[in-house]
């Protein structure tokens, strides 16, 4: 159902709560009455036909006098998407909260009262979720200004080189030792009968800077409360003052295992904005780093997974294979890690015989390796027994968690948008949707987590024999105009990255830089059912779960 | 030891291993360079990644440059590590941890600010929520340059942290701290 058909349907039903219908946007907008939003939502929930179960990105966005709050919605079963907005006064923006209808809302709302200071109204946990609770003012604010200390630290950087001492230590003065005060337990748990303990910031297995506050009676968890943003960096706020190309080196450290989706996902949305048709070379090239960088991304998963629960082995040998595709990489577009490689309109470098020729040889090689893993880890005892069973997520839960990607494929939602949404030149390309199958345990266990990567990454060696071999000749950029200046509008794009659902929501103004763009990621997004999934598990048993989701930190914080 | 002690220390070893080891035979050293010895050649660092340069971190310690070679492992607490690598970015809300971690490290201590975040804040320099470079919270031997630094230049600082190690006097390095 398109969304003037829908629009159709909720002016019959709510002829007071509907506003406006935006179709003049690139994805066309229902404006909501902020009185009406509970209605709407549940009627667009639970109405056949409709069934918006998945709730994708949630964003606030300041337009000065007003702020709005835009939300995604996609239908799993129908495959149709929908934008709802809601405004309300900067002075008292208060709006009702989704968080009861979708779960994915409750993170996303609460981001959002974080950076712009949105009353989300009925939420039950509206805390500060990125920043520090003794943070003053709301940063994506228009008119925000930052603070010139925080804890006695200054932004501001000595003049020249030689004012910084470079020596063998020990000669600055030395800060004074702050010794933190405990940190707040899960509130609401009967004193002295629990244990509190902080799982993190520094943590071996929370793949980053993560904290996990853990209620525990011995080894039996009874709650865990993530919290995050302890590499919250600002990029948002930061891609505000950035023209929209020069935006695309910050991109890749959106997600560092997976910076080519992060550059994929920027290109298409601005090349969206412009309307501009990126050449068939172009895409294939995209493509074909997209994969790479997935088999990448999923060797650190699912080699850390294995590390995580006690075997350090599969991780060095999958460090070994990481590293030929970080030759790889570095043949393509001169770097490791942070790769820039993608333009908008295209890409800034070609793929040569000589990277195709390396490829395919690896790729041949690794298909004898994945054997290998297979019979080192995959069959083996300690290692089913660590994950399969562990903290189950059903179905339901997981659209309604807005888990994507290989998390949410694993409790046998059958969803990948480089199919059902396709972009790029996935639709001229064979592989097959891996689902979890219950292969040891039950179906959503970390076991179906973990090797619904394994067999992606066969697909993602499939998919790459074919884009090689298929990859037209012509040009690898389109034109584009020096200064990128798109029309009013805005737009939300997405790719599938290694983590699920990379979105980019963009709002143009009409300038040479965007007026707010938000990251939606796959790894903040499924962070939230943590505390949904962890009552009863054992302390190790939510090393697996974290490590089966794959959580990347700066994805999570941005 | 007198206070130019370490200008009379020379960079090159003096043990010296006779071609025949007879047993019970005496192997003469100072004592310092007998204590550096080991000391180069087992720095533990902690494993603090906290961003992209953590990965080129892992890779170092991985198989192809495999930082083991020289003696440095990874240890994930504070308290049996040598050396902080401080690999990413540190923003206000990890800078008070990262003080705690500091001070739980035993003497002496070492710290490399790996990467261009960890060394002057780098490309998120005018972010509201990033301490420009991490020594602001707390001293920084060596600064390691690159957005992130390859694998190589990780090696290269360690062995230069080695170079510096060999020509120390221990016992200063913990009176000083």
């Amino acid at each position: 159902m398109d969304a003037r058909e829908i629009y159709g349907l909720l002016v019959q039903k709510f002829p007071e709560g509907i506003l406006e219908f935006k179709e003049n946007l690139l994805d066309p907008a229902i404006e909501v009455k902020p009185q009406a939003l509970i209605d709407v939502a549940f009627f667009l929930k639970a109405e056949q036909g409709l069934e918006f179960d998945y709730l994708r990105c949630l964003s606030g966005v300041d337009l000065k006098d007003q702020l709005e709050v835009v939300y995604q919605l996609h239908s799993i079963a129908k495959g149709h998407d929908l934008v709802i907005k809601v405004k309300a006064a900067a002075g008292d923006p208060v709006i009702p909260s989704v968080s009861g209808i979708w779960k994915t809302a409750n993170w996303h709302e609460r981001e959002a009262f974080d950076l712009l200071g949105i009353n989300f109204q009925g939420h039950d946990d509206l805390r500060r979720i990125l920043l520090p609770e003794d943070w003053i003012g709301h940063p994506l604010k228009k008119d925000y200004v930052p603070q010139p200390e925080y804890h006695g630290i200054t932004p501001d950087r000595p003049d020249g080189l030689d004012a910084i001492p470079i020596g063998e230590g020990g000669e600055q003065p030395r800060p004074p030792i702050q010794y933190l005060p405990a940190m707040h337990g899960p509130k609401d748990e009967p004193e002295g009968k629990l244990f509190h303990l902080n799982m993190g910031p520094h943590h071996p297995s929370t793949h980053g800077v993560l904290n996990f506050m853990l209620n525990t009676d011995g080894e039996v968890l009874s709650r865990v409360v993530p919290e995050v943003g302890y590499l919250h960096r600002g990029m948002e706020k930061l891609a505000e003052n950035l023209q929209y190309s020069g935006n695309m080196p910050y991109t890749d450290r959106i997600d560092y295992l997976g910076s080519m989706f992060c550059n994929h996902g920027w290109a298409m949305a601005i090349e969206r904005l412009l309307n501009i048709e990126v050449p068939k070379r172009a895409e294939y090239c995209r493509v074909i780093v997209d994969e790479l960088n997935r088999i990448a991304s999923h060797l650190i998963a699912t080699g850390s997974m294995a590390m995580d629960v006690g075997a350090f082995t599969p991780f060095t040998h999958w460090l070994r294979e990481r590293e030929t595709i970080n030759d790889i990489m570095e043949m393509i577009c001169g770097a490791r890690l942070t790769y820039n490689y993608m333009r908008i309109g295209g890409v800034s470098r070609d793929i040569s015989p000589a990277v195709v020729e390396k490829t395919l040889a690896w790729l041949d090689h690794f298909d004898i390796i994945m054997e290998e893993f297979d019979r080192l880890i995959s069959e083996n005892q300690i290692f089913i027994k660590r994950l399969a069973e562990i903290a189950v997520i059903s179905a339901e839960d997981a659209i309604d968690y807005g888990l994507s990607g290989p998390n949410l494929r694993a409790s046998g939602v059958d969803f990948d948008i480089r199919r059902d949404e396709p972009y790029s030149v996935y639709p001229e390309l064979d592989f097959d949707v891996i689902t979890g199958k219950a292969w040891k345990g039950s179906l959503g266990d970390c076991y179906d987590r973990y090797y619904c990567r394994m067999d992606e990454m066969r697909q993602s060696v499939r998919i790459l024999r074919q884009a090689l071999k298929a990859m037209p000749e012509g040009d690898i950029r389109a034109k584009v105009p020096k200064t990128i200046k798109p029309d009013p509008n805005e737009v939300y794009s997405r790719v599938e990255s290694a983590r699920g659902e990379l979105g980019y929501y963009v709002v143009s103004d009409g300038s040479p830089k965007p007026y707010r763009a938000k990251y939606r990621t796959g790894s903040f997004t499924s962070m939230s059912i943590i505390e949904h999934l962890s009552p009863g598990l054992m302390v190790a048993d939510l090393v697996a779960l974290i490590a089966s989701f794959d959580v990347v930190a700066p994805e999570v914080d941005r | 030891m007198s206070e130019d002690g370490d200008k009379k220390i020379s960079s090159s070893p003096k043990y010296i291993i006779p071609p025949n080891i007879i047993p019970g035979a005496a192997v003469a050293t100072t004592t310092d360079h007998f204590i550096n010895w080991f000391r180069y050649s087992s720095i533990w660092y902690m494993l603090f990644a906290t961003a992209c340069c953590g990965i080129e971190l892992m890779q170092t310690g991985g198989p192809r440059t495999d930082l083991d070679r020289f003696g440095s492992v990874f240890r994930t607490s504070p308290r049996q590590s040598d050396l902080l690598l401080v690999a990413g970015t540190i923003t206000y809300k990890m800078a008070d941890r990262v003080r705690l971690l500091y001070a739980q490290m035993p003497l002496p201590k070492y710290v490399i600010a790996m990467g261009s975040c960890a060394t002057c804040g780098g490309l998120f320099t005018q972010s509201y929520s990033v301490v420009n470079g991490v020594d602001k919270i707390i001293p920084v031997d060596m600064y390691l340059p690159g957005c992130p630094p390859r694998p190589e230049a990780l090696n290269h600082a360690i062995i230069k942290l080695q170079e510096w190690m060999r020509r120390e006097h221990w016992a200063d390095k913990i009176r000083k701290a």
